[in-house]
Parts: C-alpha cells; structure tokens; sequence
C-alpha cells in the first residue's frame, strides 16, 4: 500500500487543504493501514477455508467411524444385503450395506441414462442454436432450476410424478401390458409398481436435478471451443449436426465428461429428494419400478435415532465415507480431466 | 400424530427441563435437591421436579404428558427420559426415578428388588392399551388373518410372499409396509409377531419391507397399495384402509381390532402400558397420576394412537 500523504497528493493535488481535514484523513488512513495485515490474513483464510473444512470435515468422519473400522465385518457389508441395526435383544447386528449401495448406484444410473443426453442435448441448443433472448432467457431459466431446493424436488417426486409413474406402470394383472412390464423388468411381478414412490422416481427426480448442472458446465466447455473450429467445418461443407458431433464434441469431450460427472456426483450424494421419492426400501432392485433405500437416505433417516457411540451410530459414519470417497473421486476425476482440456485448448 | 418412538428425544426434553429447572431455580432462589423427587405439596408455589424414565414406546407419550401437565401445574416440570423398560426398573431401585413407564408388566425379582432396596412395594397404573392393526386395501376380500400367517409373512426366512398363500380369493404377492427400524412400533411387531427361531433367538423381519418414517404413513402407503400389508397403531385407522381380524392360530375365532378387544385381552397384538412407582404416590407426584388417569390426560394417550382403558 501506498502511504496516506501519496494518497491524499494524488486525490487532491491543486487544493490547498484546511489543516483539520489532512489530520483527520491521516488518521484514517493510519487507521486503514493498521487493518491492512489482519485483512489480508482474514481473506487468505476465507480462500484456504475451503481446504480447511474439507479437512475438518474428513476427519470428523473419520473420527466417528474409526472405533468400528478393525470391528466391521467389511465382507458382509460389502456382499449382504441384511442391513438390521437394532436386532432384538440377545440377536447380533447386521451391517450388510449391499442394498443401500444397490439403491445410490441404480437411482444415479437411472438419473445419468436420464440427464446426461437432456443435459448434453440442452447445452449444444443454447451454446451453438439458440439465439439472443431465447439463449439468454434459456439460461437463467435453467440456473433457476439449480435453485429449487432438494426438499422441494423430494415433494415433487412424492406428490406429483409417484402418482403418474404408479398410474403409468400399473396394469390390470394378466392384461398384455402387465406381462410386458414384467417381462422388461419395468414393473416387478411383485409390486405391480402399485408404490409411486420407487427407483424410477427417485431416478428421474435426480435426473431433473443434475440436468442444470451438465447443461451449465457442458455449454461452458462448448463455448470454449474456439469459433475458427466451426468455421473450418462449415467451410468444408458440413452441416450443424455434423458440425456439433465430428467437430464440437470431440473438441469439447473432456469438457463435456466432467460435466457429467459433476452432475452424477450431484445425484450420488443427494438425500432429501431421494428419501422422499424412492420408498425407504431395502431391497437390491429387481424391476424398474420396486422401490429402493439409499445411503444417503439410510443416514438422515436413521442418524437421529441412534445412540451415540454404539456400534449403529458408528457404521452410519462408515456409510458417510463410502459416500465421501464416491464422491471426491468423481470430483477429483472430473477435475483432472478438466485440467486435460485446458492443456488441450493451450496447445 | 407421529407415533414415533425415541429414546433421544426424551433425552433432550430431560436436558431442556433440566436446563429450565436450572434457571428457574436460580432466578427464585429456591433450591430443591436434585435426587430429592417430588417432596409433598405443602406449598403450590415450590418448584417441584418428577422424574419419569422407561420405555422407548412411552417416550412420545410421557412428553406429549410432561408438556401439556405445565399447562396444569406450572410449578411442576415431568422430566420425561427413555432407555428402556428394563432401565426405567433398574432406576426405580435406585431412587434416580419416580415413575418407571413400562410397556411390559414388572417381573417378580424386579419388583422384590425394588422392595429390598427401598422397602417399598411397587405400584402400579395401567395407563394405556398399546394396540397394533394389521391393515389392507379396501379392495382386497381378505378379511382375517392369524398370528402363524403373520409370522411367516413378516419374518425373515417365512415362506408366506403371495396373497393366494393365506386366501386363494386374492391373488399377488405382499407388499409390505412397516415401521422404521428404530420405533418401538417395530420393536414390538417384531416381539409379538415374528416369533422364535429353532434356537430360542427372536426372528428378525425379512429383507424388502417398506420402512415408513412415521405410523401415518404406513396406513396412507397401504391405502394407495392394492396388494399393501402394513403394521400400525389402531389410533391411525382411517376409511382408506380395512384393518384384518386377527386371531391367535388358524382354528381360532378371529378378532376385530378395537378399543375394547384390545382392552378385554382378546385381540392377541396389544398390551397393557404401564406406570410404576416405589410405593403408594404422594403429593404432587400422586396429582400427576391421578391427572394422567383423569380424561384430560387420557384424550392424549388417544391423540398419541394408544388406546384409553377407560
């Protein structure tokens, strides 16, 4: 930092100031001056916060579940599905975390066959087709979509698309239709997806909401693509399509692979949407449309009711890092493949 | 109406009386010894504390008591805790409870216990009916149901998955609905209904049960669902749903669930709750039982989903 008198020259050079005024901005700028170290290590903190939480966070995980870690028996959670924390009394417990693992994989399976080409598909419209308002109103409209909170989504899901999806999947038993569904694996033989709220609902709730997520960072990585490229494609004679697949896409890949990996590490790691919408089940999915229980939603559900400590409590953090290594290896992945593209772009 | 049992909940109103109490008796300058209990009535004004601890199933309905009694009687702050009924017996013995909430009657040497320890015999109240229907889709024709069908519908490793098993009028497999697996709705259908194994250990539920967060939701889940089965307190009955006959084994008379046969002993998934106290109550702790006993404090174990035995 300059020093006040420089300061004060510079803002004020012809004026002669009256005495007072130059010694109360001296001791303003001292004032100022005296502030400016503990600023400057306020926003290194605020910019090393980020790296400090994760940290904190980690090892307050880690902290938690690190008593059980030697005691699971990690086979079982691994292979079993018989997830059974409060046994009666005398019966051990059984930590089988298989179906909740089964439940987070196909509801995000689901979500991605879903969002990823509406999302790619959104992205190459409003970055290469779409033109003045439409493109600009396109984009605040699907930044509002990030908006809505998960709460509101899990409402949606249990209110409003359950019963369509129940209504849809559901058939009179032995009608051609009912065979078909069970023949696909659309409705099980069992439930006749006569629950709305299931792995397909709980898939196309996440779906809807890592969509704004691929559309954002996709439509970014397009844009990156420089415009010399689509000229030299046109020039050649190619047409839009075979601009966008033979030309932006491969230019865009890395771009376009890490946004949708963001958004699948969106859908893996969503609770309340998928706790409302997918019917707390614990099974391995048979069908389409048989309701499932996610990890995610196994913890908010069951954390406020164990006893702290016990063994319950402590395979519920367990969860928690499985959860959290998914998660970081997508976002490192997507990170890594990201920095791919920059590299690419420089060269 | 969330009949949703939880021994932390109770823990945390015992810590926000606790913390209440603190206050108040900081700001009167009153002091009451806190292992003291409640210490007669002599005056309405004095700061009283009773301590209730016990089941995990009573634990909604002891706070669901301990606050509407402040409204009754300001001065006298319940400290509602749960951990058990085995743990509310053991803190009967040791005087660090003046009511034990019981879901299951006292046993001998519990009792000869808390008499050798307190020279006191125990007392007991029977305050409600905890009573579970078993409830189906209006248009399913199955109208009865016994406990060895339910048991191999609900436990692990039962062979009963499909309707035409128990009745061939209906067809289809079960869907079924319960409770999550730390209520003490589940608890107990898990004691009652899914029976022993070979080797004398309680049968766990099997694999595939929709576990509701709530006993509303189990009803309303069965209500939408042609093929639903689901457990839940008779308090949560509603037109949606048909609640089964149950009777005790196949040749048995079947029995409609309500009020009064859960009352009589007949309907075979209903107990009695109880409260337990060292000796004949007194003083303000014997106007909070005789409140609990009185209409005011039994239109809540109705709102709570248990049934009056009045």
């Amino acid at each position: 930092m300059h020093s006040m008198a420089g300061c004060a020259a510079r803002i004020d050079p012809f004026h002669v100031m009256p005495e007072q005024v130059t010694n109360k901005s001296r001791r303003k700028f001292n004032f100022l001056d005296s502030i400016e170290k503990p600023t400057e290590w306020f926003i290194r903190l605020c910019g090393w916060s980020s790296i400090i939480g994760i940290a904190a966070i980690f090892l307050f995980i880690f902290k938690e579940a690190a008593p059980m870690l030697p005691r699971l028996d990690w086979l079982t959670f691994f292979t079993s599905p018989r997830w059974i924390p409060n046994p009666a009394p005398g019966n051990p417990a059984s930590f089988g975390a298989l179906a909740l693992l089964a439940g987070t994989f196909t509801t995000t399976f689901i979500a991605l066959i879903i969002a990823v080409p509406v999302g790619l598909g959104a992205a190459v419209y409003i970055s290469e087709f779409a033109k003045g308002k439409v493109k600009e109103t396109l984009k605040v409209v699907i930044e509002l979509l990030a908006a809505i909170p998960s709460i509101v989504w899990g409402f949606i899901g249990l209110m409003v698309l359950g019963p369509l999806i129940k209504t849809v999947f559901t058939a009179a038993p032995g009608s051609w239709w009912g065979h078909v569904m069970v023949i696909l694996h659309l409705a099980s033989a069992e439930t006749g997806a006569a629950q709305g709220t299931n792995l397909l609902t709980g898939g196309v709730i996440l779906a809807l909401m890592s969509v704004p997520v691929i559309v954002s960072l996709s439509e970014d990585a397009l844009r990156a693509v420089p415009d010399s490229f689509r000229e030299a494609a046109l020039a050649l004679g190619a047409n839009p399509w075979e601009t966008v697949r033979r030309v932006l896409f491969p230019a865009a890949r890395n771009g376009l692979l890490a946004a949708c990996m963001l958004g699948m590490g969106r859908a893996v790691g969503e609770t309340m949407a998928v706790l409302l919408a997918t019917g707390h089940n614990n099974r391995i999915p048979a069908a389409l449309t048989d309701p499932v229980r996610t990890m995610t939603a196994t913890i908010a559900a069951e954390m406020g009711e164990t006893v702290f400590g016990d063994p319950h409590y402590r395979v519920l953090f367990i969860l928690g890092i499985v959860l959290f290594v998914i998660t970081c290896s997508i976002n490192v992945a997507s990170d890594l493949i990201i920095k791919g593209v920059k590299k690419a772009n420089k060269a | 109406m969330n009949n949703h049992h939880s021994p932390k909940r109770g823990i945390h109103l015992g810590f926000l009386v606790a913390v209440t109490l603190s206050f108040a008796l900081g700001g009167c300058g009153q002091k009451e010894p806190p292992a003291g209990g409640p210490a007669g009535g002599e005056s309405s004004k004095k700061i009283v504390e009773i301590r209730a601890k016990g089941s995990d199933t009573m634990i909604q309905l002891a706070t669901a008591w301990a606050e509407a009694y402040r409204k009754v009687k300001p001065n006298v702050f319940v400290n509602a805790n749960g951990g058990g009924t085995g743990t509310g017996f053991a803190a009967l013995q040791n005087n660090s409870t003046d009511i034990c909430n019981a879901s299951r009657e006292i046993k001998k040497e519990e009792s000869e216990k808390v008499k050798s320890v307190t020279g006191k015999e125990v007392k007991e109240f029977v305050v409600a009916y905890d009573a579970l229907a078993v409830y189906t889709h209006p248009s399913n024709p199955i109208k009865e149901i016994s406990i060895p069908e339910l048991t191999e519908i609900w436990a692990e490793g039962g062979n009963v998955t499909k309707w035409e098993q128990i009745n061939p009028a209906f067809a289809g497999k079960l869907t079924l609905f319960g409770r999550q697996n730390n209520s003490g709705t589940y608890d107990y259908f898990r004691e009652h209904i899914c029976g022993k194994t070979a080797d004398k250990k309680q049968r766990e539920f099997r694999g595939g049960i929709s576990e509701m967060n709530g006993s509303s939701e189990v009803v309303e889940n069965v209500g939408k669902t042609p093929t639903g089965l689901g457990y839940s307190g008779m308090g949560y009955k509603t037109p949606g749903v048909n609640w089964l006959k149950v009777s005790k084994a196949k040749d048995e008379p079947a029995i409609e669930p309500g009020a009064d046969a859960a009352r009589s002993g007949k309907y075979p998934i209903a107990r009695k709750l109880y409260l337990y106290t060292a000796g004949e109550p007194t003083g303000e702790l014997k106007d909070f039982i005789e409140w609990i006993l009185s209409p005011e404090g039994q239109k809540i174990v109705t709102k709570e989903g248990f049934v009056s035995p009045n």
